[in-house]
């Protein structure tokens, strides 16, 4: 190892030679080079964190620069992780660093989160989030999580040593508060919060300190004032295996198919038209404004009566001709194009549903 | 006297970090509910804190004079 390097930190009493080995042995994944990720990264490569894994899909944006400090001009339009690895091997080139450019996913997450130690959450938006959680739930890991609100930043550590998770502190899903992007922010707190997060992994790591386990920290960078509040494990259980599977893979859609639900609530949207590729014999009736029938059998030599610029939702009695009328469109350069799961069937029912509540 | 104290978009809807307002033996369901009607703040998930303390179930807590109680968002962007 290359003490000298490190050699003010390994003057700390706190660390010394020893815990310079625990950083070299650690592996830590970053989930998202954005901005809280682009200031969690090379302090802990200086640092000398044996192996950091790198996540992301995005590529460089003009507009990220201003927050997003370890890139350059030039890199725009480039991959996010491939320069951000080149950034942190240039600061150190004594540590192996992972460039992952995937999009996490429930199928790629617990494969991933399983070859590392702890989990940095630095993305910006709450699906992904609550994913990580019940994802590091399930492989058993702890994860340092950090997010921005304008001026005002939070950190906590979570599911460390069987301590609270995400879902114990917001343990509601549905929420609408803005990421970066849309609210707008200034690239220092972004650079504030990923050094409390950095920090946290460094502690986690060194076993120094008090971790933000239990606590959630809140920081305010306009006036200063910095709170912590603290919680504790709630009742919910964790996801296992089977739940998790249920949850974020079994009613995964394929981008093609639309719930029945979701389609009626587009029902008086002009820009949509409901296309019944049923013979004319068949029931029940569906009634809706905006829709045209022709029969699966005939729909090849009839596309001239449709527009390939609109956006159909396509049903059959039961969702199974309505795929290959989906497939057969997609063929003839009709893009935005989807079949309705469960078809006139599960539309008859809750169109039906819904009368009753009306009246 | 009960101290709020309000973040992210919370504060941005309440137009202030912080209000006092004179203590009233109402449960703390109540102080929310009141407040989520006065500044709208209806389609808002926050958790609550009590001096510091998250509640896990605001149906059932009490408030006493002088508590300090957070509206605590969580944010997404990073």
């Amino acid at each position: 190892m290359e003490t000298n390097r490190y050699s003010r930190q390994i003057i700390l009493p706190e660390i010394g030679i020893n815990g310079q080995k625990k950083l070299r042995d650690a592996k830590v994944l970053i989930i998202g080079v954005g901005g809280l990720g682009s200031a969690v990264l090379p302090y802990l490569a200086a640092a000398g964190i044996g192996e950091i894994g790198i996540m992301d899909h995005d590529t460089i944006d003009l507009t990220n620069l201003q927050r997003q400090v370890i890139y350059n001009t030039n890199s725009v339009g480039k991959s996010k992780v491939l320069e951000a690895r080149e950034m942190a091997l240039a600061l150190n080139p004594s540590i192996k660093i992972n460039a992952i450019d995937e999009k996490l996913e429930a199928e790629n997450a617990i494969s991933i989160f399983e070859q590392y130690d702890i989990m940095v959450d630095a993305t910006d938006n709450f699906d992904t989030k609550y994913l990580i959680n019940d994802v590091c739930c399930l492989a058993n890991k702890p994860f340092v999580y950090g997010s921005i609100y304008r001026f005002e930043g939070q950190v906590s550590v979570f599911n460390y040593q069987n301590g609270p998770t995400y879902r114990c502190l917001f343990p509601e899903e549905a929420n609408e508060s803005k990421n970066c992007n849309d609210a707008g922010v200034l690239g220092v707190s972004v650079g504030i919060i990923g050094m409390f997060q950095a920090n946290e992994v460094l502690k986690m790591v060194l076993g120094i300190g008090d971790v933000l386990s239990g606590k959630l920290l809140v920081y305010n960078t306009l006036n200063n004032e910095q709170q912590k509040f603290e919680f504790s494990k709630t009742q919910i259980i964790p996801l296992d295996k089977l739940n998790f599977d249920n949850k974020y893979l079994k009613n995964k859609k394929s981008p093609n198919e639309i719930l029945a639900s979701l389609a009626l609530e587009q029902i008086n949207n002009p820009n949509i038209v409901f296309l019944d590729v049923r013979n004319r014999d068949e029931f029940p009736e569906i009634t809706i404004k905006n829709s045209i029938q022709i029969p699966l059998d005939l729909l090849e030599n009839e596309l001239h009566q449709l527009d390939s610029k609109t956006e159909f939702f396509v049903f059959c009695q039961s969702g199974i001709r309505s795929k290959i009328a989906v497939e057969i469109l997609k063929n003839n350069k009709f893009d935005n194009v989807r079949s309705i799961i469960g078809g006139a069937k599960m539309l008859n029912k809750l169109l039906n549903n819904k009368t009753v509540l009306v009246s | 006297m009960i101290l709020l104290k309000y973040f992210g978009n919370i504060a941005e809807k309440t137009k202030s970090n912080e209000e006092e307002i004179p203590y009233l033996d109402i449960s703390l369901k109540q102080l929310i509910d009141e407040l989520e009607q006065k500044y709208n703040l209806d389609k808002q998930s926050f958790s609550v804190a009590i001096n510091q303390k998250i509640v896990q179930n605001i149906q059932n807590q009490k408030l006493k004079d002088n508590d300090i109680v957070a509206l605590l968002p969580p944010f997404a962007g990073g």
